[in-house]
């Protein structure tokens, strides 16, 4: 029985990152009550025995050795289950939505409604940015199924970046962490728009739609005729779920690793230059991965540096961070995912230097 | 991945976050206690998945059509999803410690303009962050010659005399945690991470009422306590009933 081609984007693009693993992956359609059978000669054997190998010995390591009492592996350990924690519920709304999206929302909705021209589409899209509550994490899930949608992928990237820096819980969140500072809330939403809308125009201008894995350029529609809208919605939910999960602790780990490993003195060192303690703080943003509904309250607490740099660390950190790239490059494809997030972050600290020139 | 790993994988992860958050409390360890209903939610949400991925064999394809539902193709890395959702079942870490605490800056004390008089109970329970204002900004020194109870946990200060009694607070989760630190002089400092109530009054250093006052305590005396459920707030100590 051959495999047939995706329901809900899911199968064939999903198959080619992370690693480049091996070449002639043989997906199987499970029958079930199939058992297993000896691989023909010649022929690659499926990967997951290997991952499932991979993940039972990490976790014996971990359950089974002297080091997990070291407090630092334990501050580890806390740290990446609480980057992970906080953000599953998320995640989970922005897969949910995205299922919803693939499988009940009709196929020409988002091209009505957006104006035709992709020029005009950014901006629109930026906006719109608005109406998902949430953190970073749920953004890319709905991003993407937007594009499957038919929708530019210029104006989902802009919603993309902007959905997680502007919405309602994160201004408010913001306003309370700077309290009797308005301007900074101001400031942030400014330069949060700015960024999203030029990230979107430099796509229509400089992007390629190669980079992004060939599952998003398909442009397939959702539902298909013949099939039950709630399995297509839960089975593209529990796959799109899965996929960004693992990614998301991929990055969780990442950003757990900085937390750990570098002292908090390291901060003092930078926030003397104006221009280094932007910069710095930029990269501090990419590196902490903290949720965006909190950041402004660790922006806050840098009470050394000058409030650009805090401005800075504000508008990169919703588009940019260690388990936003992973997620991006599990959904998007990794030749976008580096592309992508240099350019942001280049965008989005100008545009805060220019904001905060402005207002702060 | 096959699927039914895939439905393994997401009922233990809803099981995990279930019993972090709606059978125990450990979630307080990770994330702030407004999450507990989302996580709730979500750990539901994960667990119907799976059971309704159990249930039905949806994945198979229609006999004969060659429509298949093929959804083996999931990557490696959703692998690492059992990470979570075994430590979360099985081996929850505990909350962040002396081993962070020590490693970070003390988190500046926000500036607080008029200080109304202090109670008149003795010994005065304080948090960590009232007391180091009283000692810093107050300019009516209430604080002096009081004797005020602090309750956090030890954190040895290397070759400094004294330790530290340290809170940590977050603001959102345990990734953007920040440190409150009062150092406390006389008797022998305890282990690292246990939780203490100190007794006690202001170690006199610095001109009391500005800046250049430590916050610091001359304990009376040390008696080790359980660790409160708030224990990621620098706010008086709720105990477990």
């Amino acid at each position: 029985m051959d495999k047939s081609d995706e329901l809900v984007g899911v199968t064939e693009g999903v198959a080619a990152v992370p690693h480049p693993g091996p070449p002639a992956r043989r997906v199987r359609p499970w029958p079930p009550g199939a058992g297993p059978r000896p691989s023909p000669p010649g022929t690659v054997r499926r990967p997951w025995p290997r991952g499932a190998a991979l993940t039972l010995a990490a976790a014996l390591l971990l359950a089974g050795t002297p080091w997990l009492g070291h407090p630092a592996v334990q501050a580890w350990r806390t740290v990446c289950l609480a980057i992970t924690v906080q953000a599953l519920p998320f995640l989970l709304l922005g897969t949910a939505l995205s299922g919803a999206i693939n499988a009940f929302v009709p196929a020409d909705l988002f091209t009505r409604v957006l104006p035709k021209r992709p020029a005009l589409a950014v901006p629109v899209a930026g906006v719109a940015g608005a109406v998902l509550p949430g953190c970073e994490c749920a953004s890319v899930p709905v991003a993407s199924s937007l594009i499957r949608r038919g929708v530019t992928p210029a104006a989902a990237f802009a919603f993309l970046l902007s959905a997680p820096a502007i919405n309602p819980v994160v201004l408010t969140a913001t306003a309370v962490a700077f309290p009797g500072d308005p301007a900074m809330v101001a400031a942030r939403l400014l330069a949060s728009l700015a960024t999203a809308a030029v990230m979107g125009w430099l796509w229509l201008w400089l992007g390629k739609e190669e980079w992004l894995r060939p599952l998003l350029r398909h442009r397939h529609t959702g539902h298909r005729h013949g099939h039950s809208r709630w399995t297509e919605f839960r089975l593209g939910f529990q796959h799109d779920f899965l996929h960004a999960g693992g990614f998301l602790v991929l990055g969780a780990m990442a950003a757990a690793t900085f937390d750990v490993t570098v002292p908090g003195s390291v901060l003092d060192a930078f926030s003397g230059t104006p221009w280094l303690s932007v910069l710095f703080l930029a990269v501090l943003a990419v590196l902490l991965a903290v949720c965006s509904e909190a950041d402004a309250f660790v922006a806050a607490s840098l009470t050394g540096f000058p409030p650009t740099a805090r401005l800075a660390f504000l508008v990169v950190g919703p588009m940019v961070d260690l388990k936003l790239i992973a997620l991006q490059a599990g959904t998007f494809g990794r030749a976008f995912a580096w592309r992508f997030s240099t350019a942001t972050t280049v965008v989005a600290v100008t545009a805060s230097v220019l904001t905060a020139g402005a207002l702060l | 991945m096959k699927r039914p790993l895939q439905t393994l994988l997401l009922t233990l992860t809803g099981t995990g976050l279930l019993h972090t958050a709606l059978l125990t409390d450990t979630y307080l360890r990770y994330v702030k206690a407004g999450l507990r209903p989302a996580l709730i939610v979500s750990g539901a949400v994960l667990l119907l998945l799976g059971l309704a991925g159990a249930l039905t064999r949806d994945g198979q394809p229609t006999a004969g059509t060659g429509h298949g539902h093929d959804h083996t193709g999931m990557p490696r890395v959703a692998w690492l999803l059992f990470l979570p959702a075994l430590s979360l079942l099985l081996l929850p870490p505990p909350a962040l410690g002396a081993y962070t605490a020590a490693r970070a800056d003390t988190k500046p004390v926000a500036v607080q303009k008029g200080f109304g008089p202090l109670p008149a109970t003795s010994p005065l329970p304080l948090t960590l962050t009232d007391f180091t204002k009283r000692v810093q900004q107050d300019r009516g020194r209430a604080i002096e010659h009081r004797t005020v109870r602090l309750t956090g946990f030890v954190t040895p200060a290397g070759r400094d005399a004294g330790w530290y009694l340290t809170r940590i607070v977050f603001s959102c989760c345990a990734a953007d945690s920040q440190t409150v630190k009062v150092r406390v002089y006389g008797g022998e400092a305890p282990p690292a991470d246990t939780w203490v109530e100190v007794t006690g009054t202001w170690h006199p250093r610095g001109t009391l009422g500005t800046r250049t006052a430590e916050a610091a305590l001359d304990a009376r005396g040390v008696r080790p306590v359980a660790q409160p459920v708030n224990a990621y707030t620098d706010d008086l100590p709720l105990t477990p009933s």
